[in-house]
């Protein structure tokens, strides 16, 4: 059995897994289009083989990276400052090793030297680690209730429609799994054709050609800039020893590292030009890298191209807009911007970044508040909510990143959810205006279950996924270290946001479900609407069934975040000594003792252990006074 | 299941496995009997609990905490799974299983035939469960989880009713209001993890926090950001608006949440969090300024009001306030002694509120769901048992002596003339808080006697929708209120009084020092005068009201109409903060328009640029030939000159 397991599990299944979790996509999005009812079908068992082939990738990468998680902590030296993708296709190692780069070269941009090394080249590097491992999931679940929520609704040439979904679809999961800079960039905006197409030709609303040509420009203008921030990059943090240019993600940001140490070093000698300048072109980089993301995200005042988009597309790529691609804003600061330009990140991010994301964090719940829309509501809460979770990547902290990690997976299952329960609306009575309806709490018992259960993750419920990781975000704006003052004002603004949120939502919620029953003409007169099908149910319960696991049992999600923040926040703690010209401290932000002996893999989690009361006492008190001794050195 | 711990957790689990079984039933034909999981389950609980004090009552250890078990944990955030029982929790658990046992039963009675009978008792072993949680907790994070889960639990139970307008707005003010609260009491728990050494856990965190005494102005500021959440979960002023519009749920919802648990939770926080506040006198200050107000302004906004529910729901604030005056003489007077006033107060008013609502519940059952004490009168004769059991509920409530009201009451009292006289900082305005809780007091025994005078008394009259049910309410309605009436009348003399069991018990709990133990003797004085407030109270209330009708003297009617119309708290907050939230939400939307607009127009600069060039780009091809010609003479012109030169 265990040699079965290895067989299964060793590394080149892991990389055709990888590779056939990009392609299944585009080669569904090529033939699909072929097809014509049945396209739905066909459709959906894509989909679910999708989800198969996920779950095989979380499965065992989690626990590589779960073992990894022992290894990291160990490892103090450069090495462990670089990301470490495994699974990677092509890995240069050869069939069983890992050495955690590729050899597969997309374009190469020299010939190869005459010592037949191969000169810079853009390259297909794949791989999955903690960052992307849970979002590359979400966006396999996420289709779904995408494809779900859309089978009766998309009569029109259906076919190119779920094709254009499956390439939405596979851009988003190539750009969460890619770890060469220039293949992010492709991958990232190849999603916005199909967003473009589906919401110019298949938009509900009558300004849908409108919205798709805003949401197209503004976002490729935003990420031109960020083209140029990553050429830039690359540009200026060649390898030290060859000279040469490399695109690879972990080479660039050991690349970054080493000059900015070196130039620390100096700094420290007294000699604090060289740091000066370097920190100056970062700012300049920083500034374009964010372009792309801000807009994306999108963080206040950048974010108008949403709301039209978000309401002026079919509901069920309104569900993949919201969560995935403004996943991918949030996921490309963390990725790209934090190691890339750590020092910026720390000088410019909090105090410049983080209050427009404050300012925003308010000003889109007051928004959400006074849309009439239901739709728009739940785009102007994603401004707010998104809002937090750029503060929480900024604290550059353990908890702030692990926090604004698991919040991405948390937020892409909730609000994801929230436009599949309005597209039940849509299809009974095409209309989302919250003014129009009353008491559906009496009309469709089953509707408001899903609709509570949703609607109270989205605030921040306690067991629902939201609250654990808005907690480990609100813990990392407390704990910033370069904070202080500020620090709290913004974990301030993040609380009143959580507050905010429930003042809208419940808002939304007596309108809509409490008061006399109130419906609109029904979209076919002849049919009396029924409650939630058996097609809608799956669409509904699947992300409010993972809402409830995530609120529950976040813990095993975090432990494969985990060896990934770790290296960020060296980063970051090293990034920070350099910004107050103090040597890095020699243990970087060391885990706490684990209060408790961490609980050994059991899984019944309602039971602890009864402990014999004679023997609790002295126990307990002799370990408290010990986990103070330890964290305060 | 012999340890204390097991029990806690046995406890814990009974009413979440009823709540999954309820919301089972309510999907099938039997329906009609989702009250059975809850009544089995919290009678099952209460005998646990009896079990559980018996245990914990053997010493010598006082304290026991479960091996936690991580929720999530991420850098220095690590929030466990972990339940401490000692006697505080333990007298709770009690205490929570008991009252909610026989208000399971009377709502069987109450709710009998209601459309939504399997999602009311679902919810309500929800309610139980999590406020079990809440009291067990050892977690900071954790007691959050439940503290949410009660107020959402709160948030159901009082939008049952959906179909109403009045219900939706109650629940979502209930909801909204708690949390402007709860937004604070998050903020003081990071704060708390911040200053000790990254600690959630309770013990741990008072543990540490006790050996490294941290600033006082940060303590102090993050006792209060945890007070804010008391104040919103037990409506203290400024945050009770919500208390007396979520009368608008089921009464034994009133009886159980908004009278004898959760709205107790506040107190209970600051009990359980008497290591943190008894180092900073200026929080405690500010807890027992915060009751004092809350307990006479609500006293005054129960005198008019003419629902008899809402009448009781001021009361409860009002009582609210007096244990919050209590906890707060916890630095003047030993903390033990503080916390033992209001946690025998908090004990004695679960029984005898949730008996006035309870017995309130059987009269508007009766009435056909009037609750407007002008619309009838008189029921005295009608309602036999309901009679005699409200009016041990109102004695009580009014601290007349020997009834259980009466002992808790005077508790209080002590604590507060005690920290008048202590010398210790704020001596003075504890004194004057002295004063105003006799004053509360007075007012106590009229409002609520002026509510029984106007229930029972003078001539039988009922209203019409009352149709046929204008009757006694059924046994199963009946005996869970002499039960309670019981309780009511004894369970305070024989806690208390003589025996001491109440407060020697309490007093083992590790978390209260017990350098000074909490030895007190009857203070013939206070309740001498305590006594003598109580009798004019209900001797003004019998002078006015006796007839069954309004009749206080013309001279005081500004007076009581100020009351009635709740001066205006609403309608201030209505103008001071509900609306100018929505102005503000409206000019946020007018800004997002004009930021469209600031995004179209730099978007139409390129076009712009193109309509100015475009007319070159005509199509005629003599005028290409000619700027041809003329672009090739410029230039030649320029090498010309250029290469002349």
């Amino acid at each position: 059995m265990d040699r079965f397991f290895d067989a299964v599990a060793s590394p080149l299944t892991g990389r055709a897994l990888i590779l056939a979790l990009v392609a299944l996509p585009f080669l569904a999005a090529l033939a699909l289009p072929l097809l014509g009812r049945a396209a739905r079908r066909v459709a959906l068992v894509v989909a679910l083989l999708h989800l198969g082939l996920t779950a095989a990738v979380v499965f065992f990468a989690s626990i590589q990276i779960s073992a990894r998680a022992e290894l990291a902590g160990a490892v103090r030296d450069q090495a462990a400052l670089r990301f470490q993708p495994g699974y990677v296709p092509g890995d240069t190692a050869g069939r069983h090793g890992e050495d955690n780069r590729t050899g597969w070269t997309l374009m190469s941009l020299a010939p190869p030297s005459p010592g037949g090394k191969a000169g810079p080249a853009v390259q297909f590097f794949l791989g999955v680690d903690g960052l992307n491992l849970w979002l590359a999931a979400l966006a396999s679940v996420m289709l779904l209730p995408a494809i779900l929520v859309s089978w009766d609704a998309v009569t029109d040439r259906p076919g190119a429609f779920y094709g254009w979904l499956f390439l939405l679809q596979g851009a988003a999961v190539g750009a969460f799994l890619s770890f060469d800079v220039i293949l992010f960039y492709a991958f990232f905006e190849l999603t916005l054709i199909p967003a473009f197409f589906l919401i110019g030709r298949w938009g509900t609303g009558s300004a849908r050609r409108d919205a798709a040509r805003k949401f197209f420009l503004y976002t490729l203008a935003g990420s031109l800039l960020t083209l140029v921030g990553v050429i830039g990059v690359v540009l200026t943090n060649p390898d030290p020893v060859t000279g040469r240019v490399t695109f690879s993600l972990p080479d660039l940001m050991g690349n970054v590292s080493f000059y900015l140490d070196q130039a620390h070093q100096e700094a420290l000698a007294g000699r604090g030009e060289k740091l000066a300048a370097l920190q100056q072109t970062q700012g300049f980089l920083f500034l374009a890298l964010m372009a792309g993301f801000l807009v994306k995200v999108p963080v206040w005042p950048f974010h108008t191209w949403l709301p039209a988009a978000y309401s002026e597309a079919p509901i069920g790529v309104t569900i993949l807009l919201s969560a995935l691609l403004a996943k991918l804003g949030t996921f490309g600061i963390i990725r790209f911007v934090l190691p890339l330009t750590p020092d910026a990140a720390v000088m410019y991010g909090l105090p410049v970044v983080g209050l427009l994301a404050a300012f925003g964090i308010v000003y889109g719940a007051l928004c959400a508040y006074d849309q009439k829309d239901m739709r728009l509501t739940v785009a102007y809460s994603s401004v707010s909510h998104l809002g937090f979770l750029v503060l929480g990547i900024f604290a550059f902290n353990a908890e702030g990143l692990s926090g604004a990690t698991l919040h991405m997976v948390n937020h892409g299952l909730s609000t994801g959810a929230m436009f599949a329960l309005l597209g039940f609306l849509l299809d009974r009575y095409r209309t989302t205006q919250a003014g129009r309806f009353g008491g559906l709490m009496g009309r469709f018992p089953n509707y408001a279950v899903f609709f509570f259960l949703v609607a109270l993750a989205g605030i921040g419920l306690p067991g629902l996924n939201n609250f654990v990781s808005e907690m480990l975000m609100l813990a990392g704006l407390f704990a910033a270290r370069d904070g202080g003052a500020p620090g709290y004002g913004l974990a301030v603004v993040a609380a009143v946001g959580i507050f905010l949120s429930a003042w809208y939502v419940l808002t939304m919620l007596r309108r809509v479900f409490f008061n006399p029953l109130r419906e609109p003409e029904p979209a076919d007169a002849a049919v009396r609407p029924a409650d939630v099908t058996r097609r809608e149910f799956f669409a509904f319960g699947i992300p409010a069934g993972l809402c409830v696991v995530l609120g529950l049992f976040p813990q095993p999600v975090l432990d494969t975040i985990k060896p990934d923040v770790t290296v960020l926040t060296k980063v970051g703690e090293a990034a920070r000594a350099r910004v107050a010209g103090v040597p890095v401290p020699a243990e970087p932000e060391s885990p706490p003792p684990p209060k408790a002996p961490a609980p050994k893999p059991k899984d019944k989690k309602e039971t602890p252990k009864k402990v014999n009361p004679k023997k609790d006492a002295p126990k307990k008190d002799g370990k408290n006074p010990k986990g103070g001794e330890e964290d305060e050195g | 299941m012999s340890d204390p711990i097991g029990l806690a957790l046995a406890i814990l689990g009974l009413p979440l496995a009823a709540a999954v079984l309820a919301a089972l039933l309510s999907w099938t034909k039997l329906a009609k009997a989702a009250h059975v999981p809850l009544v089995v389950a919290c009678a099952a609980a209460a005998v646990l609990g009896v079990m559980l004090l018996l245990k914990v009552g053997e010493g010598p250890d006082y304290r026991f905490v479960s091996t936690p078990v991580t929720w999530f944990s991420a850098g220095h955030l690590t929030v466990n799974f972990t339940v401490t029982v000692d006697p505080l929790s333990s007298v709770m658990l009690a205490m929570i299983a008991f009252v909610s046992t026989w208000i399971a039963i009377f709502s069987a009675g109450y709710m009998h035939g209601d459309g939504g009978y399997g999602r009311y008792f679902a919810v309500m072993s929800l309610f139980v469960f999590s406020m079990c949680g809440l009291v067990l907790a050892n977690n900071f994070l954790l007691l959050v989880a439940f503290w949410e889960g009660v107020g959402l639990c709160s948030y159901l139970l009082v939008g049952y009713y959906f179909e109403k307008p009045s219900a939706a707005s109650a629940a979502r003010k209930a909801f909204l209001v708690t949390r402007i609260g709860d937004t604070g009491f998050l903020l003081g728990i990071f704060l708390l993890w911040k200053m000790g050494n990254w600690n959630t856990d309770l013990t741990a965190l008072f543990d540490y926090l006790k050996d490294h005494p941290p600033d006082q102005a940060e303590l102090t500021t993050a006792c209060l950001l945890l007070f804010c959440g008391a104040v919103g979960k037990s409506a203290q002023f400024p945050l009770y608006v919500w208390l007396p519009d979520a009368m608008e749920g089921p009464t034994p919802v009133s009886a159980l949440i908004h009278a004898a648990t959760m709205v107790t939770a506040g107190v209970y926080l600051l009990a359980r969090c008497a290591p943190l506040f008894v180092m900073s006198p200026d929080a405690q200050a500010v807890v027992a300024w915060a009751g004092g107000v809350t307990a006479l302004l609500a006293a005054f906004l129960a005198l008019a009001q003419t629902d008899l529910k809402r009448v009781l729901a001021y009361s409860t604030v009002s009582q609210l306030g007096y244990m919050f005056l209590a906890l707060g003489t916890g630095g003047a007077v030993s903390p033990a002694f503080a916390v033992t006033a209001a946690m025998f107060h908090l004990f004695t008013h679960a029984f005898f509120k949730a008996l006035l609502f309870l017995s309130a519940g059987s009269v508007m059952h009766a009435m056909g769901g009037v609750i407007d004490v002008r619309k009838f009168g008189g029921l005295r004769r009608l309602m036999p048992v309901t009679h005699l059991t409200f009016l041990c509920g109102a004695a009580a409530l009014a601290g007349v002596p020997l009834l259980s009201g009466f002992w808790s009451k005077d508790l209080i009292l002590e604590s507060l003339t005690g920290a008048g006289a202590s010398g210790r900082p704020y001596a003075t305005g504890y004194f004057v808080l002295a004063v105003v809780a006799f004053l509360t007091a007075f007012l106590t025994a009229f409002y609520t006697f002026r509510a029984y005078f106007l229930t029972f008394w003078g001539p039988e009259r009922v209203p019409e929708e009352a149709g046929h049910h204008a009757h006694e309410s059924p046994a199963v309605m009946t005996i869970p209120l002499v039960v309670l009436a019981a309780g009511a009348l004894f369970a305070g003399a024989v806690a208390e009084p003589f025996t001491h069991w109440f407060s020697n018990f309490l007093g083992h709990t590790p978390s209260l020092h017990q350098a000074e133990p909490a030895e007190h003797h009857f203070d013939w004085t206070t309740a001498g005068v305590g006594t003598a407030l109580v009798v004019a109270g209900i001797g003004l209330a019998f002078l006015w009201y006796r007839k069954g009708t309004e009749g206080e003297p013309a001279g005081l009617k500004p007076a009581f109409a100020l009351s009635r119309n709740k001066l205006y708290v609403d309608e201030v907050y209505e103008a001071a903060v509900v609306r100018p939230a929505g102005v503000l939400a409206f000019l946020s939307k007018a800004l997002d328009g004009f930021l469209d607009a600031l995004a179209r127009l730099i978007a139409a600069v390129p076009r712009f640029v193109g309509d100015l060039a475009r007319p070159v780009q005509n199509g005629l091809v003599q005028f290409y030939a000619l700027s041809m010609a003329l672009g090739l003479a410029v230039f030649l012109t320029f090498v010309v000159f250029r290469v002349a030169r």
